[in-house]
């Protein structure tokens, strides 16, 4: 015990002589937050920019127009020519073209079917699939409206109208975010990620620099030659900056931005601790086993980087190539999100998250295999230098 | 005398750039990050996101009115890219429960008057429960769905009165790859050489032989030889992962390629030329060789995030929006997206050209500034440190 204390003194001691590891730690997630939370506190995008060009200029045309403009999701911007909206869709400067052809309102009036014609730009794909959705709803409605004159016009009854306009009526639920908020979805996965991120990085720098700076038999000094309370004594230290991190993180999310959360904040409080106790258990397994602080930390930054791809929150793991889809359960983060999905979508409680919680427990033997190495590397500084 | 001097500065730039590309080639870490990152990261992602598409995502499906137009409605569905029927439950509490199971991320449910409806000539309602713990579930849900939905209307209805035709051309089927890897690929580049360099840069102050020292022979002038000698090592480096990002790698995964090999050539002069003075400018706050990674990791998704490809710039807050003029990736991603994928020509990529151009100038001048103030500091310690030893 008092080895342990002695340790952990020790570690103190050097986060005050180097300010790195506060600024790496509690800086780092300290601006992500505000970073994610400001960036995307509009939640949905509004005012997408869509162009218009309009060849027909009459009522109608007009009319949509403005209706177009009027929608939450859309702002109109007129161009005189096709070529020059093109062009602006192509830079990216608006994200779709709807063409208005000639003779619409004529072609109209004479039942003759005008084709309404509309470009979208999907490369950026939030931008592009909201105007998307607006054009398609929009052009729709004043097709229905056109129709709607018209069947009033031969005397059909209103409540039959709405059942020849729109036979079937789709009412969406969106379970779990109800709102669609884009920005409760990439934050609640982005700023776990930076925490798992800022863990094995730190980690592997704390546990790394002993060897770095020769100071590693300085430490096995005070603990007796353990390297199991040498690394034991730094690990509680961490963990409990990482835990008051994870904590405050999940605070921030459920209790102060009152993202959706189907169950209560003391399972995701459970999961964020389990991601920093795998985290670190992952740390420990990179230096471990490549006991050189500048190739442990490229590794870590390497694999860290990977860990927002692999969770599967944008693209699902079950999309991926076949040959990388396994490859996911090696993250930590990733069984974190699936934890969270039961927790916090579904409220499943133990029944649904008991998996997770298992495997992320199983990431903490892995480093008993890299310990011996570590043990030697730490005694004998037996790894390339340079 | 003239001749005398470009000759001289000339054979300066060349010494400081054999010695700039020694130290490279001796740095395990510097190649660690050159080779496996830059070389090997765009091809992992293009193996992650290889197919890119999200298809037959598992629906379960709570009949009540079990009539001839929900059984069609189902098979269509069934038929659909987006969706595929996984269960047909008998109720509610039972589809909820594979949704919550994960076996299925949505259901269809058919209130028991749906085909009544429909034969009377009334609206009939069905309804849909997306999961959204990922929002391509609710894309493909929605989209599915709809697609069926339009096309039974189409039956049922009278002809329409305007009928439409959308156009994706860039990116057909909203595939998520092409979206996501036409913004990554550019930002590889800078973030490698911004590592990369931070590292190597780290490293030389750590052992007290920072470049700032300047080469002796120049007594304390050269500025611009060592910032153009240095500069040509990583541009002619980057120049060529930037070859192999932007124009190898795409060929190699079936990435489409709509612009032309020059055009990508001249993107890359401007890109990889702003890059380095970027990288110089802000490497001068390393001072440790490990620094890098634990202070600045966290800013590669950050700055994915700030080229407006996924978040819309008419969404983005204006100070992130002036912040995001900081870096080079902002204006290179957005030139190789709208140059490469979305098949533009360098007209269409002129406001990102001007944008890295003047960067580049901006990064230039603030890369000597800083090489000018780290060597006065240099020269005030080693004097200190002269003067305290001839004291004792």
């Amino acid at each position: 015990m008092n080895k342990l204390f002695s340790v952990i003194k020790r570690e103190l001691d050097r986060w005050r002589q180097m300010p790195v590891f506060a600024i790496g730690s509690v800086v780092v997630m300290a601006f992500c937050s505000v970073f994610y939370l400001t960036f995307l506190s509009k939640g949905v995008p509004s005012d997408v920019p869509i162009g218009v060009v309009d060849y027909d200029n009459s009522t109608l045309t007009r009319n949509f127009i403005r209706q177009l403009d009027a929608t939450q999701l859309g702002k109109v911007i007129h161009y005189s020519s096709f070529a020059s909206a093109r062009e602006d869709m192509q830079k990216g400067v608006i994200t779709s073209v709807c063409l208005l052809p000639e003779g619409m309102y004529a072609d109209v009036q004479a039942q003759r079917h005008p084709c309404f014609t509309f470009y979208v730009n999907t490369l950026y794909f939030l931008g592009g699939s909201l105007a998307y959705k607006d054009i398609l709803t929009m052009i729709n409605l004043t097709s229905g409206a056109i129709q709607r004159e018209e069947l009033r016009m031969r005397g059909v009854d209103e409540e039959s109208i709405m059942g020849r306009l729109r036979p079937i009526d789709i009412d969406i639920h969106m379970i779990g975010n109800a709102t669609m908020n884009y920005g409760a979805y990439l934050a609640n996965m982005m700023l776990p990620g930076v925490l798992e991120m800022v863990i094995v990085i730190m980690i592997i720098y704390a546990v790394g620099t002993e060897l770095k700076y020769s100071t590693s038999t300085k430490l096995l000094e005070t603990t007796g030659n353990s390297i199991i309370s040498a690394i034991g004594g730094k690990l509680i230290i961490y963990t409990a900056l990482f835990t008051v991190l994870a904590f405050s993180l999940e605070f921030l999310l459920y209790g102060w931005m009152k993202f959706p959360l189907a169950s209560s904040v003391g399972w995701m409080l459970l999961d964020s601790l389990l991601l920093v106790i795998s985290s670190e258990a992952i740390a420990l397994v990179i230096i471990g086993a490549v006991p050189v602080l500048r190739f442990a930390l490229s590794i870590g930054a390497l694999y860290s980087v990977m860990a927002f791809s692999m969770t599967g929150f944008t693209l699902p793991v079950e999309a991926m190539s076949e040959s990388i889809r396994g490859l996911s359960c090696i993250f930590p983060l990733r069984h974190y999100y699936q934890m969270y999905v039961q927790c916090g979508i579904y409220g499943t409680g133990l029944e649904g998250c008991y998996r997770e919680i298992i495997h992320m427990l199983v990431f903490l033997f892995t480093p008993l295999f890299v310990l011996p190495r570590l043990h030697k590397a730490y005694l004998y500084q037996n790894y390339p230098k340079k | 005398m003239k001749d005398t001097y470009i000759k001289q500065w000339f054979s300066d730039v060349w010494g400081i750039f054999c010695h700039e590309l020694k130290t490279i080639w001796g740095d395990g870490g510097f190649l660690i990050i050159f080779f496996v990152a830059g070389f090997g990261y765009p091809l992992l992602y293009n193996l992650i996101y290889s197919h890119g598409i999200l298809e037959d995502t598992p629906i379960a499906i709570v009949d009540n009115a079990d009539c001839s137009e929900s059984r069609r409605y189902i098979r269509e569905v069934d038929a659909t890219r987006e969706l595929r029927v996984e269960c047909k439950c008998t109720t509610m509490q039972e589809a909820q429960k594979l949704m919550a199971d994960r076996t299925v991320n949505g259901i269809i449910y058919f209130p028991s008057d749906f085909g009544e409806k429909i034969i009377s000539g009334q609206t009939a309602k069905l309804s849909i429960y997306a999961d959204m713990s990922s929002f391509l579930y609710y894309k493909n849900l929605l989209m599915g769905s709809e697609f069926v939905m339009l096309n039974e209307i189409g039956k049922v209805q009278v002809e329409k009165a305007i009928e439409y035709e959308e156009n994706l051309p860039y990116n057909r089927t909203f595939s998520y790859s092409i979206f996501l890897i036409s913004a990554i690929l550019m930002l590889i580049i800078q973030q490698v050489m911004f590592y990369g360099s931070s590292l190597l840069a780290g490293t030389a102050r750590e052992e007290h032989r920072s470049f700032a020292t300047l080469p002796a022979q120049l007594h304390a002038h050269g500025i611009g030889r060592v910032a153009f000698g240095r500069g040509a090592v990583y541009w002619l480096l980057f120049m060529g992962v930037g070859i192999y990002i932007a124009s190898i790698v795409p060929a190699i995964c079936n990435f489409p390629q709509r612009s032309s090999f020059v055009d990508i050539i001249v993107l890359l002069l401007f890109f990889v030329t702003d890059c380095v003075f970027f990288c110089f400018t802000w490497s001068t706050f390393i001072t440790k060789r490990e620094t890098v990674f634990v202070l600045l990791l966290f800013m590669s998704p950050i700055c994915l995030f700030l080229t407006g490809f996924s978040w819309p710039d008419c969404a983005m807050p204006g100070f992130w929006k002036l912040f995001s003029y900081l870096f080079p990736s902002t204006f290179g991603c957005k030139g190789f997206i709208n140059l490469n994928t979305a098949g533009g020509s360098l007209h269409t990529i002129e406001p990102q050209l001007l944008a890295m151009a003047i960067q580049t100038m901006c990064y230039y001048f603030l890369s000597c500034v800083s090489l000018y103030f780290e060597n006065i500091y240099i020269n005030r310690k080693k004097q200190n440190s002269f003067e305290r030893l001839t004291e004792q």
